[in-house]
């Protein structure tokens, strides 16, 4: 109950960390913890499997292609001048609240029909059984998915042909 | 006691819907969509644990597939913007109006 509570604390922290902090990559830094503190959530919860994944992509992976894609494009020249919109900040604000609000509603409403059940011990046995049997096609087809963004990402950031022209004169002058 | 879980998912969700809708870089946009898409699996993985229906922990595997491609593609995008625009701001581009 208070590791309940404990993590929940925290993962709170690192989210509101993600949209408050003024540097961009503190905020990177704030959502690689918060993917953390979801993953140990997943633990406590139960769903091993998931908690691994997590760790091993959102963690794992993303942050650091952040991290990545940030030191690629030199962020920090041109953080400093920019003005905040405090009227858009406070009716966002003000949305998120509503929105906020209907959640407290809905939960408090069904609050029996949510408590956590156990799942038997062989949990992760069944899923992969269904996964492997029953959702064959979807798993492959999310391996075609993810072919298919790599070969996006490729197009996308390849060079074209009058760009590569371009750089050239400007090594001859 | 665990359903304190189901407040977090939901703040989770609006603190990176505010942080989409406030920010002005769109790497830090793309970081709270990734923040609200977290949310969102942490509420799947509750309903599967509340319900005992073992197919929504498939459905959050299969969202972790599908993030990890949009973020990809997104950061690509970035970068090609990058290349074009020399900026990632979002006042400054300005490609459907001028």
């Amino acid at each position: 109950m208070i590791s309940d509570i404990f993590l929940t604390i925290i993962t709170m922290v690192f989210a509101l960390m993600v949209v408050f902090s003024k540097k961009t990559v503190v905020s990177a830094f704030a959502l690689l913890m918060t993917m953390l503190s979801i993953a140990m959530i997943y633990f406590q919860l139960g769903t091993v499997f998931l908690a691994a994944i997590q760790v091993l992509i959102n963690a794992g992976a993303i942050a650091v292609l952040f991290i990545f894609v940030m030191m690629l494009i030199n962020l920090e020249q041109f953080q400093n001048n920019r003005e905040k919109g405090k009227v858009k900040l406070v009716i966002s604000a003000i949305t998120i609240l509503i929105i906020l609000g209907v959640f407290a509603l809905i939960i408090n409403n069904n609050i029996e029909v949510l408590a956590v059940n156990n799942i038997a011990d062989n949990s992760m046995l069944l899923m992969f059984d269904k996964l492997f049997h029953v959702y064959y096609l979807p798993f492959e087809m999310a391996t075609v998915l993810l072919l298919a963004a790599l070969v996006a990402c490729v197009v996308i950031t390849g060079h074209e042909k009058n760009a590569k022209v371009e750089l050239e004169g400007d090594k001859h002058e | 006691m665990s359903s304190i879980y189901y407040y977090l998912a939901g703040f989770l969700f609006c603190t990176g819907l505010l942080g989409t809708i406030f920010k002005k870089d769109l790497i830090s946009i793309l970081l709270c969509l990734e923040l609200m898409m977290g949310g969102v699996s942490l509420l799947t993985v509750l309903f599967s644990r509340s319900t005992g229906v073992l197919e929504s922990q498939l459905l959050v595997f299969f969202m972790l597939i599908v993030s990890a491609c949009e973020v990809a593609i997104g950061l690509s995008l970035i970068i090609a913007l990058y290349r074009k625009k020399q900026t990632i701001y979002t006042d400054d581009i300005k490609i459907i109006t001028e």
